[in-house]
């Protein structure tokens, strides 16, 4: 029954990322233009990296390099310019997310040489600028790129791109300013066919590249709603953070980022748990989210929860045991690997004449491992600890009754408890 | 978020004619040569490479060489190289560093600069660094000046964004914004503008107009000669004057610009070139997109190195120099 739920409990849990990424490869499937491919590689890269993917990230961007390289040329060799310059700039994104600056540079110099006045190729600047961690290069072109945007969507793209280069250079207060303007904006009646539209087809899906307008939209409600919450939950204004969080979830309920900042947030032990519970169903692999909830490991309700609590309590066995449960299901997955790396049994030492809990728990984690030297000296050693309840300090135990025991140690059974037989 | 540029590749679909292209002599290539040019190796992007009075200066795998004179401590990702009789100066946009050599003596000077120094210019014993992106143009030893540009040449900056134009200290003057490329010649500024196919130039504040190809991207002066890198049209537009070539724009007599391609133009410049450089009389050209680097002359265009990287190549005294990935390559064009 248990293998049986955690399989449905992940299968719901990964809906939302499989769910996009499946998205992605249908439109590449479908799409034979550049465009179109191009976006696809990215965002399906950017998801890949999100799930801590990094070497299937890599294999996109590389494929996103490569259609961008070829479609340079090719742009060259029909005089097509205005192609030359995008593709040029899709080069440099591409590059950027490989991590070649100097590559990167030369490429954007290049396009801005063809097309200083087009908002789009001084947005990708900033984007690759912010990729390589140049976050004041960044605010110069995405300035640009307002300056010059024409249309309404076009020029809150842009302005969502500046506010977020202005944050990487801890310029905090305009980028507050910008997206309340923003945020204002795209809830406002000047966006009301595209929200509808949005409505109509169901497009919740957020892209880092999003193709069409209401992808785009949708995509950048999302982002600019989640940045201007974190911005004024770092400044303290609790309330304006939750309410913009929530309006986060009202485009998309199982918004991950906006679920773990809620939960941090949360007044209540028991909301705490129920958001930490729905962040995990939306993505179990969220490293940013691990991070969050291994501060405050409460109420687990999920696997992944459960794993984490039981490495957070240096119960490193049932960890193991619930990761290679999840690793079944998904073998490649990083962060399932690096919580399996650090679930790994340390070093054995052999627990004190007293005991203490973490201790023991070392003791039943390393216990399969033991050489016989090791075996030898613990069968020789004897150890005195309370006993209430059938656990030591928490840890379970069979084979003594509770009150103070002296006692040896046998063994390990199943479910992680320590078999003891009293010394005498 | 991907969008479509307008109609701008309608206006860049179709070059216009040229009145009377010197037909070029170029080596022939094969079809399928010209394929695996296309898809050649991408050349490396942190070399850079100059002409001084001392010989060639290169800035490579972070090092700064004058071969057989000094070997120095460059900077991680050469970006840009300028030099004076007396000095060379390599540029690092992307780490906002500049480390400045003296020629003679192999002295070398490192500098942090204000974010994105894209370009540098010794003007008399003075050298100027422009820091695009925080908007400085930094005198060296001296005081800082906030400045909106992004290209310096000479004594002159201009801002692609505004369209300013203002010699270093004077009065800025206006200027049709998203010119390509800005030149110097004596009191004239030259700028190329690809959306709108024209060279303007500024003589005494007045601004002279000459329409040119369909996309010119860059352009070089010499003497009374004007040339212009036009990618679309795989051509280099050439005109001579009869007396300056300054005074034959702003008087609008400078017409009659001549195509240099090569007879089939796809077969001689496959992807256009985009950049084109003089010295004397010799003209080189470049394309951005292949890293190849043309030998032009109004009877052939000659294939002269590939996989060059943009800021690798300079015409010298006697022809050409570029980096061929590992040395300096040299050709006589005398």
């Amino acid at each position: 029954m248990g293998a049986f739920c955690l399989v449905l409990v992940l299968a719901q849990a990964r809906l939302a990322s499989d769910f996009e990424i499946a998205q992605m490869e249908k439109q590449l499937a479908r799409s034979r233009d550049f465009e179109a491919q191009l976006s696809g590689r990215l965002n399906l890269g950017d998801v890949r990296a999100a799930r801590n993917e990094p070497s299937l990230a890599r294999a996109e961007y590389v494929r996103a390099s490569e259609l961008a390289e070829r479609e340079r040329l090719e742009a060259r060799r029909d005089s097509a310019l205005t192609r030359y310059a995008t593709a040029t700039s899709y080069a440099a994104l591409a590059q950027a997310k490989l991590g070649d600056e100097a590559r990167a540079f030369t490429l954007l110099e290049e396009a801005a040489r063809y097309a200083s006045d087009d908002a789009e190729s001084w947005n990708l600047y900033a984007s690759a600028m912010r990729v390589l961690g140049h976050p004041r290069k960044a605010v110069s072109a995405a300035r640009n790129a307002v300056a010059v945007a024409k249309e309404p969507l076009d020029a809150a793209v842009y302005q969502h791109a500046l506010a977020t280069a202005l944050v990487d250079t801890g310029d905090a207060a305009e980028a507050e300013r910008l997206l309340a303007t923003l945020t204002a904006a795209l809830r406002s009646d000047a966006f009301a066919p595209l929200r509808e539209q949005a409505a109509r087809e169901e497009a919740f899906e957020v892209y880092s590249s999003a193709r069409g307008d209401v992808a785009a939209y949708v995509s950048l409600l999302n982002r600019a709603q989640l940045r201007l919450a974190s911005l004024y939950e770092k400044r303290g204004a609790v309330d304006l953070a939750r309410a913009e969080y929530r309006r986060v979830l009202e485009g998309r309920s199982d918004d991950v980022t906006a679920l773990s900042a809620l939960a941090r947030l949360a007044s209540s032990d028991d909301e705490r748990a129920r958001l930490y519970a729905e962040a995990f169903e939306a993505n179990p692999f969220s490293p940013a989210l691990i991070r969050e909830y291994r501060k405050n490991p409460v109420a687990p309700a999920t696997d992944m929860q459960r794993a984490l609590a039981a490495l957070v309590r240096g119960d490193r066995r049932e960890a193991r045991a619930l990761l290679d449960a999840m690793l079944v299901q998904f073998p490649a997955n990083e962060t399932l690997l690096r919580l399996r790396r650090e679930a790994e049994a340390g070093a054995f030492t052999l627990p004190s004449p007293s005991p203490t809990a973490p201790e023991l728990r070392a003791l039943i984690d390393a216990f399969e491992r033991l050489t016989p030297g090791q075996r030898a000296a613990l069968d020789a050693a004897t150890f005195t600890s309370e006993v209430a309840n059938g656990t030591i300090a928490g840890v379970p135990v069979r084979g003594v009754g509770d009150g103070t025991v002296t006692y040896r140690i046998l063994g390990v059974v199943e479910g992680g408890v320590l078999l003891l037989e009293e010394a005498r | 978020m991907t969008m479509e540029c307008g109609s701008l590749s309608r206006r860049f679909g179709t070059p216009r004619q040229s009145r009377g292209a010197w037909q070029l002599s170029l080596p022939r290539w094969k079809a399928a040569a010209m394929a695996a040019a296309l898809h050649m190796a991408l050349p490396c992007f942190a070399q850079v490479l100059t002409d001084t009075p001392k010989g060639i200066v290169t800035a490579h795998d972070h090092r700064i060489e004058l071969a057989g004179r000094w070997n120095v401590e460059g900077v991680q990702h050469a970006t840009a190289i300028a030099a004076s009789d007396e000095r060379v100066v390599v540029l690092d946009a992307l780490n906002n560093e500049a480390v400045i050599v003296t020629l003679a003596s192999g002295a070398a000077q490192r500098i942090q600069t204000k974010e994105t120094p894209t370009a540098a210019s010794f003007v008399g014993k003075e050298l100027y660094l422009l820091a695009r992106d925080a908007g400085i143009l930094h005198r060296v030893g001296g005081e800082d000046t906030s400045v909106a540009a992004d290209l310096l040449k000479g004594e002159y900056l201009y801002s692609r964004a505004t369209g300013t134009l203002q010699k270093i200290g004077g009065k800025p003057m206006q200027l049709p914004p998203f010119a390509s490329d800005l030149e110097v010649d004596g009191d004239t500024v030259y700028l190329t503008y690809p959306r709108e196919a024209l060279v303007r130039s500024v003589r005494n504040g007045e601004i002279a107009t000459v329409r040119v190809g369909a996309v010119p991207v860059d352009l070089a002066i010499a003497g009374n000669r004007l040339a212009v890198a036009d990618p679309s049209s795989k051509r280099v537009w050439v005109t001579e004057a009869r007396q300056s070539v300054a005074e034959a724009l702003a008087r609008g007599f400078l017409r009659g610009f001549l195509g240099l391609s090569g007879g089939r133009r796809d077969a001689a410049l496959p992807t256009g070139v985009d950049r084109v450089e003089t010295r004397g009389r010799v003209w080189i050209a470049y394309d951005s997109s292949s890293g190849t680097l043309y030998h032009v002359t109004p009877r052939q265009s000659t294939l002269l190195a590939r996989n060059v990287p943009p800021h690798a190549f300079a015409l010298t005294e006697n022809g050409v120099a570029w980096w061929n990935g590992t040395s300096v390559a040299q050709k006589s064009l005398r």
